[in-house]
């Protein structure tokens, strides 16, 4: 029934579309980060470096929901460890072959829509010229498995140089201890997908259909099922009103006062079980505790540009969209034709009522949501005049809507925070197994880098690179003899249930990264696999 | 594929440093039961063939679908509609050809798979999609003593946990959710919001227009007793009759096609059953009466629909007011724009793609006209000849539900829903992506690990979660639930021929004498297959009866629940007698010594004991009206075939509650499935 004939016999003939393949194929995944997710996705170009099973995991978890390109990069031949450990390997018929060509067409095989291709090259080759370096920084992300500290260290200062670099994520692993790191200049989010702060319903800033409706009611002669009904926030809304009437205008502020403001609308409340009353008192806290802009919103507004705060918004600014929609934002929140607040985002929560007064006041917020909507995008165009024209309709839709939640992060680069001995220090102290972990992975980095078939690896080696790291005379916790007894018992071997679990971690946070929707991890994300723990460093 | 000496250390080099030389040389003999082949299931088959697990057995009843490409990696597109179990193994197997597979495309509710087949397995890994899935495998792991872990996603978030009896919590410990559920009158006869219709045309409309034909009567009868209106009642009844006579419309085959059928089932169910709700006059005083909805007059785009008493309140059922949900819970801003198409918007027919603004990118998340609805509901009323139930993969049985939907919300001057909203509604669509699943199948046989190198202080309760500061946590184990009515009960096993064996012999041998063979001696006992009651203290009719005659065969479990409550519950698990059993020998062999159930910390003396030992969490029926045993049916009846038994058992769960289940028991959720408590 599901034929590609019959879909096109289908579309054809009823007025009602009918998916296609491709939403078909990517249903289970549009409903959590829906189309635009799914566009940012298939417009990325991603270089992993090394075709270690880690990094090949990490690809199969991309190239499944659909990534625009892939290219993988690594020098190494297939060995037998690697035959016996990778998946996207041709078993012992790949041994003596090059790791990333034998990777490559197996993992396309997977989702005949994403490209792929193999560099035979080592990435110390490529950062040698510009060439090299002008090929990495065109990608749209970069992934590197446990590369050698010299190698991370150009590479992570080649990203870290002009503010347009893409993100790097740097990952290590080694038996059953891994962290990775994203290293960004600036991650801009207008769909966190959180529900820490419900957006304002403008109970104390209502509307004028809003107040209207409030100011209308006849909570006197109701018919007792229709006073049963009134939404909350309509209770709220009327009686916030006959407050400010009695209280010169102002709010309750004291605890006396909020617990009169509650008694009133017990008052009002002729029955029981009325419900709805039940839900106004819940929800009073919004009369007093909902700032017209959330402090971490009213932080973006003075938030300078990475290009700096007098360089006029221009295509070359990193996410020039949606700074220019922060300060849109902020135009919002002054102008006088605007509520004072940040703008309706439209969306109601659940509440007891009946039908029909619910999808009136599903109306006149949507109603009301449009109109701030459009002077939302009038204000845009004065204030970003260059900028107005760009911005997808779509994209100002959604920061609008998420307007209560939308975040900035700034990044740093990896590897600068172990060069800070003080903040190492404490932070031995505060998250000891976290901290030496981490340390512990630098070391074997660093040491792989003069031995990189882990020759040069062993207790004391790590340990001595450890202690050079935070500084003769700081104490080790005892973590650390932990972490290192790990890594020296197996400084190059990848288990696969390592791979898989990091492969979908490390995924996870690059899918995040790229569709800008969700928060990702920041600072340095350790794992240890022997005690099931994540945790972070660095932050 | 060589098999050299060097390459076979060399293959298996990471593994062995890193597991150790001993668990690494028991891996290979190690027997893994892994139970679904989905989104984790893929995962998890991909790293214990890695990891070198020696013979593994992988069971999926499922077959592909194209939605599960984007995680499923072991199926390709080409694969499409083949079994989930077979391409997995196929698949997988290439890779390690050290590691035996053996695919079984089907249920592990299967009898076959009895006590003995799960005691086969060193582990079991669940890789399950469904609650009931789930606990059954829980509750086989208990009664074989067999390791498990348990485990689930939902879109980023996710859980594992290890499960062995008598050192941790089982599934059942920890009460789970029950599915949603709404009363009878609500779905038939007074929605009030979208969910109502779509339960409606999916639970109801779908079964009675093209399932099995059968006596629909019975969730009547059982709303009747429940008290719901009988006036109402007595109008659906009537209904129910006229249902025959569409049905036979829509399998005779007509001249001008499949849209006078379909005019047919749009008079009836939006007409002419609407009308005579309309008649119910008291039904209509404190809601909002629905509009009958004319076929012709859409088709020629002049009708409207004129709501009177606007104002007037809607309640459900209960008389009291409603949860208005704004819409479906969809997490992409796109979806939510489209939900909430206004109803005048579809009144007055016209297609709406302006209303969903910002849908760009799907067709199917567009708010539909009530034309389109119509359109749509009568372009999929081609399929009649077969029985035909709701799968929200298919897109004739989705569309179908989407517009009848649709067009029952017009009615009754609800909001209407996009097809894509539809179908999560309807299909319980539960987010998943092949990340999350990467990350919970690692952690699986990591735990695994653990349960098989017998170091049960490291295992662990994992649980993915959205904290971008802390995406694991990680959490010791919880002793057993003192109360779990599933791994606080006593298991043994029996094997007899259920032909040759009475329910009363093998009560009463299983109690034995209470001397040295083991046992507690002659009690007052009830006992149960599942929810039926087979016999208690009062009565026992049954208990000459073969086990067999009773529908207690391979695979179930006879429990044995002491009416004193000083002992703990008697699991008996029935499995089949050897093969080279003497067919003259007793047709019983019992367990040795027989089972000596521990007394029971808090004797609840004189309640009558919780007797269901699956649905843990549910109060005992205290009558006998309720739970008619179906051995009294049998008298009845006359012969009895098994599906005959096991629909009154499915439907007490309905009558349990007197409510329409909005999922069957036995109806799949969505893959991956997490319960969250």
């Amino acid at each position: 029934m599901s034929t590609d004939e019959s879909q096109d016999i289908d579309s054809a003939t009823t007025a009602v579309q009918q998916p296609d393949n491709k939403t078909r194929r990517y249903d289970r995944q549009l409903r959590l980060w829906a189309a635009s997710g799914q566009n940012a996705l298939e417009s990325a170009r991603i270089l992993v470096l090394s075709a270690s099973a880690t990094s090949n995991a990490v690809l199969k978890n991309l190239v499944l929901p659909g990534i625009g390109h892939f290219t993988l990069l690594d020098p190494a031949t297939v060995s037998a460890a690697d035959a016996g450990n990778n998946f996207f390997l041709a078993g012992p018929a790949s041994v003596g072959k090059p790791r990333a060509a034998e990777a490559v067409p197996l993992l396309r095989e997977l989702n005949e829509s994403v490209q792929g291709d193999a560099v035979i090259k080592h990435v110390d080759d490529l950062l040698a010229d510009d060439d090299g370096r002008a090929y990495i920084r065109g990608f749209s992300l970069v992934i590197a498995h446990n590369l050698p500290t010299s190698s991370l260290d150009s590479l992570s200062r080649l990203l870290w140089e002009d503010i347009g670099d893409p993100p790097l994520i740097v990952v290590r692993s080694a038996g059953f201890l891994a962290d990775f790191f994203i290293q960004f200049h600036e991650q801009c989010i207008s769909q966190p997908h959180t529900d820490e702060t419900p957006p304002s319903l403008r109970i104390t800033r209502p509307f004028p259909a809003l107040l209207e409706w409030a100011r209308e009611l006849d909570l006197d002669n109701m018919d007792p099922t229709d006073h049963g009904h009134i939404p909350f926030v309509v209770i709220l809304v009327r009686i916030v009103d006959d407050w400010r009437r009695e209280h010169g205008g102002a709010l309750p502020a004291t605890s006396t006062e909020k617990q009169a403001f509650k008694a009133a609308v017990r008052a009002l409340r002729r029955k029981p079980d009325e419900e709805n009353f039940d839900e106004a008192e819940a929800q009073a806290w919004r009369v007093w505790a909902e700032p017209a802009v959330p402090s971490d919103i009213a932080a973006l507004f003075t938030l300078p540009p990475l290009s700096g705060a007098d360089a006029p918004l221009s295509e070359t600014t990193p996410n020039t969209a949606f700074h220019a929609l922060l300060r849109a934002l902020a135009a919002f929140v002054r102008s006088e034709r605007g509520p004072g607040a940040l703008p309706l985002s439209g969306a109601l929560p659940d509440m007891r009522t009946d039908t029909t007064s619910y999808v009136r006041l599903q109306t006149i917020y949507k109603d009301r949501a449009r109109v701030e909507k459009a002077l939302f995008g009038a204000l845009l165009a004065e204030e970003c005049p260059d900028v107005a024209p760009h911005v997808d309709p779509e994209e100002l839709d959604t920061f609008v809507k998420n307007a209560h939640h939308v975040r900035v992060l700034r990044g740093r680069r990896w590897g600068a925070w172990a060069a800070d001995r003080a903040a190492v220090a404490s932070s031995l102290e505060m998250v000891p197994r976290e901290t030496a972990t981490h340390l512990a992975l630098n070391a074997l980095s660093t040491l792989l880098n003069e031995g990189p078939d882990g020759s040069k690896v062993s207790a004391e080696a790590l340990t001595e690179e450890v202690q050079k790291v935070v500084g003769e005379g700081v104490a080790l916790p005892s973590e650390t003899e932990d972490a290192i007894g790990e890594l020296a018992r197996a400084p190059t071997a990848e288990l696969p249930n390592t791979a898989a679990f990091v492969g979908g971690l490390v995924a996870q946070e690059a899918i995040k990264m790229i569709t800008r929707q969700y928060v990702p991890v920041d600072g340095y994300c350790v794992v240890d696999l022997v005690d099931s723990w994540t945790g972070l460093v660095g932050r | 594929m060589s098999t050299a000496d060097g390459k076979v250390n060399g293959r298996s080099a990471h593994a062995r440093a890193i597991l150790g030389p001993e668990l690494y040389a028991r891996l290979s003999g190690t027997k893994v039961l892994l139970v679904g082949a989905g989104g984790i299931g893929c995962e998890l088959l991909k790293n214990i063939v890695l990891t070198g697990f020696g013979h593994i057995t992988l069971l999926d009843l499922d077959t592909i679908d194209l939605s599960n490409l984007n995680r499923q990696f072991l199926f390709r597109k080409k694969d499409v509609k083949q079994s989930k179990a077979m391409v997995a193994a196929r698949t997988a197997a290439a890779f390690n050809p050290n590691v035996k597979i053996a695919p079984i495309h089907g249920n592990i509710k299967e009898p076959q798979f009895d006590i003995a087949w799960f005691r086969n397995f060193d582990i079991v890994l669940n890789a399950l999609d469904n609650l009931d899935a789930r606990r059954h495998v829980n509750k086989m792991c208990m009664a074989a003593n067999v390791p498990l872990v348990e485990s689930g996603t939902a879109g980023y978030l996710g859980q594992v946990q290890p499960i062995i009896k008598d050192r941790a919590e089982c599934f059942d410990c920890i009460p789970k959710p029950t599915p949603k559920t709404f009363p009878v009158c609500t779905i038939r006869s007074t929605p009030s919001q979208p969910i109502h219709c779509i339960v409606w045309a999916k639970s109801y409309l779908m079964p009675q227009l093209f399932g099995e034909d059968e006596n629909a009567g019975g969730e009547l009868d059982e709303a009747e007793k429940q008290g719901e209106n009988a006036q109402e009642i007595a109008t659906l009844r009537k209904e129910a009759l006229a249902f025959k006579a569409v049905r036979a419309a829509l399998r005779t085959p007509h001249e001008d096609g499949s849209s006078s059928a379909a005019r047919i089932v749009f008079q009836k169910v939006f007409h002419s059953d609407i009308l005579s709700l309309l008649s119910m006059a008291d039904m209509w005083r404190s809601r909002a009466p629905p509009t009958p909805l004319d076929f012709d007059a859409i088709k020629a785009g002049t009708f409207a629909v004129e709501r009177k008493g606007q104002a007037e309140a809607a309640t459900n059922g209960n008389g009291s007011s409603s949860r208005h949900a704004n819409g479906a819970k969809s997490n992409g801003s796109d979806s939510q724009a489209s939900g909430s198409a206004s109803t005048e918007k579809m009144l007055n027919g016209v297609a709406s793609s302006t209303g969903s603004h910002s849908s760009a990118g799907l067709k199917d998340q567009r708010a539909l006209s009530l034309q389109d609805n119509l359109e749509l509901f009568v372009s999929r009323q081609v399929l009649c000849e077969d029985t035909i139930s709701f799968d929200k993969d298919d897109d004739d049985t989705l569309d179908f539900v989407t517009a009848a939907s649709n067009l029952r919300s017009i009615a009754y001057g609800i909001p209407g829903k996009s097809r894509w909203e539809v179908k999560e509604m309807a299909g319980n669509i539960i987010p998943a992506i092949a990340t999350t699943n990467a990350i919970i199948a690692g952690l699986i046989v990591l735990q695994a690990f653990h349960l098989l190198r017998k170091s049960y202080n490291a295992l662990r309760n994992v649980h993915v979660q959205f904290k971008p500061t802390m995406p694991l946590s990680a959490i010791g184990m919880s002793q057993p639930n003192p109360n779990c009515g599933v791994c606080r009960d006593t298991y043994t096993e029996i094997l007899c021929d259920p032909a040759r064996v009475t329910l009363g012999e093998v009560v009463h041998s299983i109690l034995g004498d209470g001397g040295e063979a083991g046992g507690t001696g002659k009690r007052d006992v009830s006992v149960y297959e599942d929810k039926r009651v087979l016999s208690d203290p009062d009565w026992d009719d049954n208990n000459e009866r073969t086990l067999e005659s009773l529908n207690v065969t391979r695979g179930k479990f006879l429990s044995i629940v002491d009416d004193e409550g000083e002992y703990a519950t008697i699991q008996v698990g029935i499995g089949v007698l050897p093969p080279n059993h003497l067919i003259d020998s007793p047709a019983l062999i019992l367990p040795s010594p027989l089972p000596s159930p521990p007394k029971k910390a808090k004797a609840v003396a004189p309640r009558p004991v919780t007797p269901q030992p699956t649905a843990v969490k549910r109060s005992a029926p205290d009558d006998d009206d309720d739970v008619e045993p179906a051995a009294k049916r049998v008298k009845t009846n006359g012969a009895m075939s098994s599906g005959l038994i096991t629909t009154p058992s499915k439907k007490r769960k309905l009558e349990e509650d007197g409510l329409i289940l909005l999922e069957d028991a036995t109806e799949k959720l969505d893959d991956d499935v997490i319960v969250i408590e």
